[in-house]
């Protein structure tokens, strides 16, 4: 039995990293007698899989994870024992069985971010986003990627703008904080998932590069607000 | 507590933030107001080291199962951390109620190794207390320590304000009892030290001046306060069935040292090894029994989460009823694919039967210690242990398709000649000749052998705490003649660092006057100096030259039996004479039976009453 499960990842929870949030799960699995399912072989490893990981650092609403049951418990049992069990800001909002042969991570293919951080060089509100889209009507928008291949970091050029669906300006949360320094907000929507992604902090460096506000990129904080599939003519939720 | 906004932003910039975050699951935050003692629990290190740490375990839910006591973390953190809270001027603080420290009565360190000592200083710096004890008011934390450093506590003596000598859950609380009956009536810290000087197992150093001769050695210790002991005993506790032992632990969310169920099985240890120290100050041996074992593994079990229960205490297989517990563990626990393991192994076909019957999975490597090279040295250590037995665990474990085999040994141990130097490399080419003996379609993966080499360093209390170390020249020269000897693709020599192992030999065995010393190498940027990243030996001697302390004095030179010990004034309950008598078996390379066999007269049964052992 396929369970999909729909959870928060919130406040100081954003400092777990990827396999910290797995072995979480794991632990509080057991502790809440889940009977998950183990693969076989020589070192059994419970059959779980959480889908498009988050960058350590980035917090989120809506994260996805697929788990594989020996059999089957209400899923309301299974959401108010777990969250009873995991730890503040970690907090499971639905459970599903389905049917799917296909992983979950199969239908990502969108995210929608929020993202706050510091400009030092802004005029003022319309300039910023006048700046905002003037990158978003460009046909290209170049940037460095670093790959690992063993020892060797290769860089290569990437144009990012068929990853970007959108972003804008939230007005009512950017506030000057002094002379020409803003606290800025923006909404974007980013392609997620294996047929392309684009982390939110690459777009920040980008918006970084291609325009003279100024941003400090390494203390933004990102927030995901949602995860979509893409449908007929639109983007849908996932469940 | 502290800005926590502030902390938001330097957690992005620094590696592992989650070493900082406190809110692992079963950790214990309780409202600081509403307590009358808050006891911060140091831990000289960084998170993942630290929380691996049973002791820590115990305590901290030790003194939260008391109503009006909190005990809260605090580890030292990493260099990344330090530089950005400094620059944000965050305050060390814990990670339950992210209070910084100094707003506590107590801070409680434990001290592990020698080689974090630097830290200790570091975190009184980082949380804003005074580092000299005499410096500290009566509005300051009392810094305390306790672990098995503090059998010698003289090189710190100056910093804290008072060591607990033996096992804290036996005495904690009566010390926090007698701080809350100081509190209510009017607290002064002089009358509070003085009134806990008295308590057995507690050692006050501001109470006592040491005088000492012209070739510097110790003229005598002197009390300079009415009714404080001469002699301080350790505290132990009885029986171990009957003791605290926690039902919860906390899970860290990283990755630590060791994360999984500890479970203790017994303290002490009857082998005898004379260069350890643990297997002295921590007897006698005190066994629990199968039943509660098992009870409290149920209890883990289903508290933590865990995959993995390992069976803890200096020498697993040497518990009387290790065939019983793993196939109960077995049989309660394999179903659920947790795993039972041994933290270290015998070499005896018993033990090897047992790692049989628990490690049906993973097959990696094997790690054994005979120590010494030659049959001749290892008698003189009292490492109880053959060449054939060698043998036959590694037969054992090639058959069973193990391919990667590691050994320990020291280096520079009491009467070693090059002949015993060879003996390490003949060992581990003795295991690839058994390898290759195998047939060929027995043979399973690639052989490796790792021979490992640590630099010895004599330590208090032990039947070689008279011995002096080798100097670093002779270490490398050793090192390097195994170097120039071990010439071969499947055999691999490692070893540790000469200069760290003086520096361990200097603060291991040094007196009251290493304080200044400390002090000024943390001055001159010291810290984590268990991480060669961040060892500076320069920094070290510079620190030495400039306040007058002959570090060769400590570390290489050999003392008389008739010489007063900066240590001799505590009381582990094994008999100097013991100690005297070993150290002549060791120079004529006689054994000492285990004393499971029989006693052997160390003298802990007659010092602790009812005979515990």
């Amino acid at each position: 039995m396929i369970l999909w499960i729909r959870f928060t990842k919130q406040n100081f929870m954003k400092y777990i990293s990827h396999l910290d949030l797995m072995r979480l799960f794991q632990r509080s699995f057991r502790r809440c007698n889940i009977p998950i399912k183990y693969s076989q072989g020589f070192n059994p490893q419970p059959k779980m899989a959480i889908a498009n990981p988050l960058a350590l650092g980035t917090e989120s609403f809506e994260e996805y994870m697929e788990i594989e049951l020996t059999q089957r418990i209400p899923e309301d049992d299974f959401i108010k024992t777990m969250n009873k069990d995991l730890p503040e800001g970690i907090k499971i909002l639905d459970a599903k069985y389905v049917d799917e042969k296909k992983s979950i991570t199969t239908y990502i293919d969108w995210s929608h971010y929020e993202i706050q951080f510091m400009a030092y060089n802004v005029a003022d509100l319309d300039t910023l986003e006048a700046s905002i889209t003037g990158l978003l009507e460009r046909d290209q928008i170049i940037i460095e990627r670093e790959r690992r291949k063993g020892n060797k970091v290769i860089t290569k050029n990437v144009d990012i703008r068929p990853l970007i669906g959108n972003i804008t300006l939230s007005k009512d949360k950017t506030v000057e904080t002094s002379e020409r320094e803003y606290l800025v907000t923006i909404n974007c929507l980013l392609k997620s998932g294996d047929r392309g992604n684009l982390k939110p902090i690459d777009l920040l460096k980008a918006l970084d590069k291609n325009t003279n506000m100024n941003i400090e990129v390494d203390t933004a904080d990102i927030r995901r607000i949602k995860i979509f599939t893409e449908g007929q003519n639109s983007i849908e939720p996932l469940m | 507590m502290i800005d926590v906004s502030k902390l938001e932003k330097i957690l992005k910039k620094v590696e592992k933030p989650a070493r900082y975050i406190g809110m692992e699951k079963n950790s214990i935050q309780k409202n600081l107001d509403q307590v009358k003692v808050k006891f911060a629990f140091a831990f000289p290190d960084v998170y993942d080291v630290g929380m691996s740490h049973l002791g820590l375990h115990i305590l901290y839910n030790l003194l939260n199962s008391q109503e009006d006591i909190a005990c809260e973390r605090v580890f030292a953190p990493w260099v990344d951390m330090e530089e950005q809270m400094v620059k944000e001027n965050i305050p060390l603080y814990t990670l339950e109620n992210k209070e910084p420290i100094d707003t506590f009565d107590f801070v409680g360190f434990t001290l592990q190794y020698e080689m974090s000592y630097t830290n200790v200083i570091n975190m009184l710096h980082l949380g804003n207390i005074p580092i000299l004890s005499k410096d500290r008011k009566d509005s300051d934390p009392l810094i305390i320590a306790g672990g098995p450093c503090v059998y010698n506590p003289e090189p710190m003596a100056d910093i804290f304000d008072f060591f607990v000598l033996g096992e804290g859950e036996e005495i904690i609380l009566e010390i926090l009892q007698k701080y809350k009956e100081h509190k209510e009536k009017g607290y002064s810290r002089i009358e509070f030290l003085k009134e806990i000087a008295r308590i057995e197992g507690i050692y006050v150093p501001q109470f006592y001046e040491v005088h000492y001769k012209e070739d510097n050695t110790i003229d005598r210790m002197i009390p300079l306060v009415e009714g404080v002991p001469i002699k301080i005993n350790k505290r132990i506790i009885k029986n171990l069935n009957e003791t605290y032992y926690p039902e919860k632990l906390i899970i860290p969310f990283i990755d630590i040292v060791h994360d999984r169920i500890p479970l203790e099985i017994f303290r002490g240890c009857t082998r005898g090894c004379r260069f350890c120290q643990a297997g002295m100050i921590y007897r006698p041996i005190r066994e629990k029994n199968v039943d509660t074992l098992l009870n409290t593994a149920q209890k883990l079990v289903e508290n933590t989460g865990y995959e993995d229960i390992s069976l803890t205490s200096l020498s697993s297989c040497d518990y009387s009823q290790l065939q019983l517990l793993v196939t109960e563990l077995m049989k309660r626990y394999e179903e659920k694919n947790i795993g039972v393991s041994l933290p270290s192994l015998r070499l005896d076909s018993f033990s090897l039967g047992i790692l049989k019957e628990i490690e049906k999975v993973r097959k990696t490597g094997l790690t054994f210690a005979p120590e010494a090279g030659s049959q001749r040295l290892r008698d003189v250590i009292n490492k109880g242990v053959t060449e054939e037995d060698l043998e036959r665990a590694v037969t054992f474990a090639f058959n069973e398709g193990y391919s990667t085999i590691k050994l320990y040994f020291m280096i520079g141990l009491p009467t070693e000649t090059e002949e015993d130097l060879l003996g390490i490399k003949n060992l581990g080419y003795k295991v690839k000749d058994i390898f290759f003996s195998m047939p060929k379609e027995k043979r399973r993966g690639n052989l490796k052998v790792t021979l490992s080499a640590s630099c010895f360093v004599p330590k208090a209390f032990t039947p070689f705490q008279w011995v002096g170390q080798n100097s670093i020249e002779e270490f490398n020269d050793k090192i390097n003649f195994l170097r120039s000897e071990i010439k071969d693709r499947k055999v691999t020599f490692n070893y540790h660092d000469p200069k760290l192992s003086y520096l361990e030999a200097v603060l291991a065995r040094g007196d009251r006057r290493l304080s200044q010393g400390l002090i000024r190498a943390w001055e001159k940027g010291c810290k984590f100096d268990g991480w060669s990243e961040l060892f500076y030996f320069e920094k070290w001697m510079e620190a030495f030259e400039e306040t007058g302390i002959d570090g060769d004095f400590y570390a290489l030179r050999q003392r008389s039996f008739e010489e007063l010990l900066p240590w001799d004034f505590i009381d582990i309950g094994v008999t100097k004479e013991f100690l005297v008598n070993e150290y002549k078996k060791a120079a004529e390379g006689k054994l000492t039976e285990d004393c499971r066999q029989g006693c052997r007269n160390c003298g802990i049964n007659r010092s602790f009453l009812g005979g515990v052992c």
